[in-house]
């Protein structure tokens, strides 16, 4: 039985390959858009503009304490009410930026904040900007503490790629879902869905241990 | 070239700068001294505007300091800042440290603001060390390589807020003797330090502050020798005798 079963799964690996490749998509175009964001909310975080440093307070606070599938549910069922329809795949995408880049600023800004006072000062005194500052002083130096939990977190946005699902979109989990109905052979699929999420992100686990090393010994 | 006006400044409730009026003409050596949180760090740091005021005048080179208009970035790049603590930047070697200003500030290339760079490296004498990194530096190297930064800009005024403070005492000369050139090289120069040695050899002036307050002006001879007030003479006997 569990050969017929097996055979039936080789045939529609094509199907496997395809939610692999949109989990790929997902998780890349998420990474650069949440590290993008994160760097930008990070900076605002640790920055002495009070206001800008609250609202940024706020929405971390609110991403942190509500669960991924309510904020993609809200993302997509509740956006329409006023009048932005998205459809899933791009739903997803923003659901993922505003979730991942909470996490990510929390990490720039503990980075940035560990950077002394006398840093910023030294840079501000030669004359150069604020943007000249955090690009020349102050970010490559805090990089030494942000990257190791920074590639941490990627691990943990590609695994949470998989909670859109629950909108429809095509990505790896999905397909297990689908493919379970058809085949009812759930340790086998879902052992295969496991194992190919584990080929993308356990590269990165690596790098991320090598990376806390690397800098532990700095 | 710099003037301060009716200067206020207070952290909180406590008045750090009480009404200070004072001018340093072009080429002076101004020691700043006093007891421990009297101000003295504060007034210099605000005439780079590190510190803000806020009440009074600062005016630096004919820019009103004060004024959130003026363009700092610019202001800044005429004066140099030597901190206690160094604040060299970690991640650089000491040539990058030192060329950093001049390649993104004054937007020279980089080979101009390298031989500028290796320049002042040779005046504080450290050619040498060019390529090391700051934490393989004494801290005296380290002192000497933050001076050689804040000449790269070839400021018009260079501030020290107790540069050698921080060091060892063997290597206080090395730092005292770049900045006794600097000033016969006629910089104008601000120096929060208690180095009475240095003082009298070459400042012009010295100025003692107490609780936010300049209490006593004088050439170093007269302060030293004969101080006016009570509150100085405590002042000085106690740093003779310590």
């Amino acid at each position: 039985m569990m050969g017929f079963y097996f055979s039936r799964l080789v045939e529609i690996y094509p199907f496997f390959l395809k939610g692999l490749w949109m989990t790929s998509k997902i998780a890349f175009i998420s990474l650069v858009t949440c590290t993008l964001l994160g760097f930008i909310l990070g900076i605002f975080r640790s920055s002495n503009n009070i206001i800008l440093k609250r609202i940024v307070g706020v929405y971390v606070a609110f991403v942190r304490g509500t669960p991924f599938v309510v904020q993609i549910f809200i993302v997509f069922f509740i956006l329409p009410e006023w009048g932005i329809q998205l459809d899933a795949f791009p739903a997803a995408l923003l659901a993922m930026a505003i979730m991942g880049s909470a996490f990510i600023c929390e990490i720039v800004a503990g980075g940035i904040d560990s950077i002394s006072r006398g840093q910023w000062e030294a840079a501000a005194s030669s004359g150069l900007t604020l943007i000249q500052q955090l690009r020349l002083v102050i970010v490559p130096q805090a990089m030494k503490v942000i990257l190791p939990p920074l590639v941490g977190q990627y691990v943990l946005l590609i695994k949470d790629t998989s909670v859109v699902s629950v909108i429809g979109v095509m990505e790896l989990t999905r397909v297990g879902w689908v493919t379970v109905v058809r085949i009812p052979e759930g340790l086998m699929v879902f052992s295969l869905v496991g194992a190919l999420y584990f080929s993308i992100s356990y590269p990165l686990i690596l790098l991320s241990n090598y990376l806390e090393r690397k800098m532990a010994v700095q | 070239m710099i003037e301060f006006k009716n200067v206020n400044k207070w952290f909180g409730k406590l008045h750090v700068l009480n009404n200070i009026n004072l001018k340093i003409p072009k080429g002076e050596v101004l020691v700043i001294c006093g007891p421990s949180g009297s101000g003295k760090s504060t007034l210099i740091r605000c005439i780079n505007r590190l510190e803000k005021i806020q009440k009074g005048e600062i005016i630096v080179n004919n820019t009103p300091v004060h004024d959130k208009l003026s363009n700092l970035t610019k202001l800044r790049a005429q004066i140099g800042f030597v901190f206690q603590q160094f604040h060299l930047y970690p991640h650089m070697t000491v040539l990058q440290n030192v060329m950093l200003a001049p390649v993104n500030v004054k937007q020279l290339d980089k080979k101009e603001a390298e031989k500028i760079a290796r320049e002042k490296l040779e005046q504080v004498g450290l050619t040498e060390k060019s390529g090391a990194h700051p934490a393989q530096l004494s801290g005296g190297q380290q002192q000497r390589v933050a001076i050689a930064r804040g000449l790269a800009m070839s400021p018009e005024i260079m501030l020290f807020d107790e540069p050698t403070s921080a060091l060892d005492p063997e290597m206080i000369g090395e730092v005292l003797d770049v900045m006794v050139n600097l000033v016969s090289e006629g910089m104008t120069m601000c120096v929060v330090t208690h180095e009475m040695g240095f003082a009298k050899k070459v400042a012009h002036r010295v100025l003692f502050m107490d609780d936010g307050k300049i209490v006593e002006t004088g050439t170093p001879v007269d302060f030293f020798d004969n101080p006016k007030t009570d509150r100085a003479a405590e002042f000085i006997s106690k740093i003779l005798t310590h």
